[in-house]
């Protein structure tokens, strides 16, 4: 069965921005939380209110049905992947995507799909993420969000 | 090659310059070795508010790049002390500045009307901000992010009212909690009609080592979260400390008139984790969440059950200034005093003392209930200590806009000089555990604890005594070497994880050539060497430094602690810098 990445513990998460660090540095080999496919998203003025956005690997994505060139298309497994010289950097995925879990590449100007690889998950402190056996066309968010 | 930039902004005239200074990153690392290179070129006869006084926020080659290097490091000068300030506070501070793509932002003149400024990547905009006038450091934050928002990860620093009084004890909140708390950056801040910086951008550097890179930082990373050496600091934090001071008379108690507090338990980091601790929270790309979070629940209106809740955040030295040296007992109160003080955002140590200070003057008989508008003032009464905050907020008497002054100021003007725990100005922070406490402040580039951990010096003797000269030698060594931590921007919880050897690692992995063990080590001497001599310009004296005649009566952990005997040691530490500057600069 197929593995997607899942928020277990949002509760648990002390706002580090780990994941987001270990997802550009080791795709993107760039030093910074801005090229991660998730966010670690901060409630201002309460603090320690954090809630966190990875891909939900959906097996109807709406950023998919978004793409009017089909760049992003449904990913084997459940959620996308991009065919970047097929984009028009239209930014409708990321406008589809409700929880705005899909991120953009503001450098490149094109989205950053999640690879559901588990790199984050290595690197968060305190278990708040999961890679977790989804069954076929179950994907979309957990309640964990 | 890593190259550096600074940007600078008038906020007079509303222009801005870049500038490349990577040869000053190549000769002294980052953060405080820079910031203090570059504090050297002020004419140190510069007023702290006059408009041309800089302010320095500088990161170094690790910030955001590996785990726990989290700080930024302030420099400004001190309206408290008239000399060096320097002030470190972690949050996402850091981070948003690497992304911007500078090292270093400079920060002159005086804003026409209260303002503030946005700093997005090369994107610098000055805004009127007359709206946000008298708004706590708590509000200020939630009105601007909603306001601000680039698009990217954001931080955001701002004063609250007591920096726009120009309180010289006024700090500067970083984000949700995180401070920089001593030596009046704020009343800097305010002095410049500057109430808040937003900053975010998306710039980085690359790793074209990706094997040699992700190893070492998987191996700080490893270190990070499995090390025992880190576990205390997200388990209690260090209010751990709170309970095994007071056994060892080494919690300042009452204005330090005595070591042992009573009612430890009832204010230590135990009885906080058990009724209030709600979680904990980290500076950005910090895995170790060591900012403890309070949560205090009240009735407003018992009889339909009408209940409010705060949150805030704690920890040894706020539990130190606003309980123990106060004289309060309960968690509950000291929650309450610390939100009052985050809303004005002052330094909690530094008003903490200063009440401390008031209070013996009142008993002293140095002011009576005409300056305190009818107050009487004894330890251990919470709701008086909370009366006074809101008097001196509110300037009820001119008195109680002195306290925001200092107790060095407060003492000067109306007596009770002999129990003005401050050390070059500065307030001293909780630990009293002997000699080399009180030396650690006094000697410390800042007056601050951190610059080199005396109490620690104090607690080993305990146990396995030395020499007071070769106590004070290893004072000057951690003195020395924390330089290299600092201006790397590494937080010094994690100073055990980062050897010297780890981070000659760590500069290689980030392909920052020609640095070696012996290179850090001058350099360390250096930026150190260059720091008193800052002081020195300014007038600060080491050797003429007052040591406040009560720390010669209380009993410390170490005993009592003599005048001639501090004397003697500042004399020796006075002589190991001269040394330095002499051959180093």
């Amino acid at each position: 069965m197929p593995k997607l990445l899942r928020v277990v513990n949002r509760e648990q998460c002390i706002g580090c921005f780990s994941c987001m660090y270990s997802c550009s540095r080791v795709w993107f080999k760039a030093i910074t939380p801005e090229k991660a496919a998730l966010r670690v998203r901060i409630y201002h003025g309460i603090e320690g209110a954090f809630s966190i956005r990875p891909c939900y690997g959906c097996f109807d994505p709406d950023c998919a049905n978004a793409c009017p060139t089909q760049a992003l298309m449904p990913r084997k497994g459940g959620g996308v992947q991009l065919a970047a010289d097929k984009c028009v950097h239209c930014e409708k995925c990321i406008n589809a995507c409700v929880p705005k879990a899909l991120q953009w590449d503001r450098e490149l100007g094109v989205p950053i799909p999640c690879r559901h690889c588990g790199i984050c998950v290595q690197f968060c402190p305190n278990n708040v993420l999961e890679m977790s056996e989804v069954p076929q066309n179950e994907g979309g968010a957990s309640e964990n969000v | 090659m890593r190259t550096y930039k600074m940007l600078e902004v008038d906020l007079k005239s509303g222009e801005f310059k870049t500038s490349d200074i990577t040869p000053l990153f190549e000769k002294y690392l980052g953060g405080t070795g820079v910031a203090t290179a570059l504090f050297g070129e002020v004419p140190p006869e510069n007023d702290p508010y006059s408009p041309s006084a800089p302010i320095f926020f500088v990161i170094g080659p690790f910030s955001g790049v590996y785990p726990v290097a989290t700080k930024t490091i302030a420099v400004f000068k001190s309206p408290l002390t008239g000399n060096l300030g320097e002030s470190h506070a972690g949050g996402r501070l850091a981070m948003a500045i690497q992304g911007t793509g500078f090292h270093v932002l400079k920060i002159v003149g005086k804003a026409p009307v209260l303002s503030y400024l946005v700093i997005n990547e090369d994107s610098v905009v000055i805004k009127r901000a007359n709206s946000l006038k008298g708004m706590s450091a708590l509000a200020t934050e939630r009105v601007l992010r909603d306001r601000e928002d680039a698009g990217f990860k954001r931080s955001m620093i701002r004063i609250g009212p007591a920096g726009e009084r120009l309180s010289p004890i006024a700090g500067v909140t970083v984000d949700s909690s995180r401070h920089f708390g001593r030596l009046g950056l704020g009343g800097v801040m305010g002095s410049k009609n500057l109430k808040a910086v937003v900053i975010s951008g998306g710039k980085y550097w690359s790793i074209s080592n990706p094997a040699q890179f992700n190893t070492f930082y998987k191996k700080i990373y490893e270190s990070v979260v499995k090390s025992p050496a880190m576990k205390k600091y997200h388990d209690l934090g260090t209010s751990m400390n709170v309970l095994p001071l007071s056994q060892i008379n080494g919690l300042p108690t009452r204005n330090f008139s005595q070591g042992f507090f009573e009612s430890g338990k009832e204010i230590s980091g135990e009885k906080f984790a058990e009724k209030h601790l709600c979680q904990q929270i980290a500076c950005a790309h910090c895995q170790v969440g060591c900012i403890h979070v309070a949560s205090l629940r009240e009735a407003f209106d018992p009889t339909e059950h009408m209940y409010k809740t705060f949150k805030v955040s704690y920890d040894h030295e706020l539990i130190y200034a606003l309980g123990s040296n106060l004289s309060i007992q309960s968690t509950e109160e000291i929650l309450r005093l610390l939100l009052l003080v985050e809303k004005q955002g002052w330094d909690a140590i530094s008003i903490g003392v200063t009440l401390a200070w008031a209070i013996d003057a009142f008993k002293a008989g140095f002011i009576g209930t005409k300056e305190t508008n009818g107050l009487v003032l004894n330890f251990g009464d919470a709701a008086v200590c909370e009366k006074m905050l809101h008097h001196t907020a509110d300037g009820k008497t001119e008195f109680f806009s002195d306290l925001e002054k200092g107790a060095d100021f407060c003492s000067a003007k109306y007596g009770g000089k002999e129990f003005a725990i401050a050390f070059g100005k500065n307030e001293a922070a909780g630990y009293m555990t002997g000699l080399y406490a009180f030396l650690g402040y006094a000697t410390g580039v800042r007056h601050s604890h951190l610059d080199a951990a005396g109490y620690s010096i104090d607690q080993g003797n305990l146990t396995k005594p030395q020499s007071d000269e070769d106590s004070t030698k290893a004072l000057y060594k951690e003195s020395v070497w924390r330089m290299i931590l600092n201006s790397l921007t590494i937080c010094l919880f994690a100073r055990n994880i980062y050897t010297k050897e780890v981070i000659l690692e760590g500069l290689d992995a980030l392909e920052i050539p020609g640095w070696t063990e012996d290179k850090l080590l001058t350099t360390a001497k250096r930026i150190h060497a260059l720091k008193h001599l800052c002081k020195q310009k300014c007038g600060f004296k080491l050797d003429q430094i007052p040591f406040p005649d009560r720390l010669t009566k209380v009993f410390t952990s170490a005993g009592k602690v003599s005048e001639d005997r501090f004397r003697q040691q500042i004399n020796f530490f006075q002589q190991l810098v001269d040394d330095d500057i002499k051959t180093l600069l």
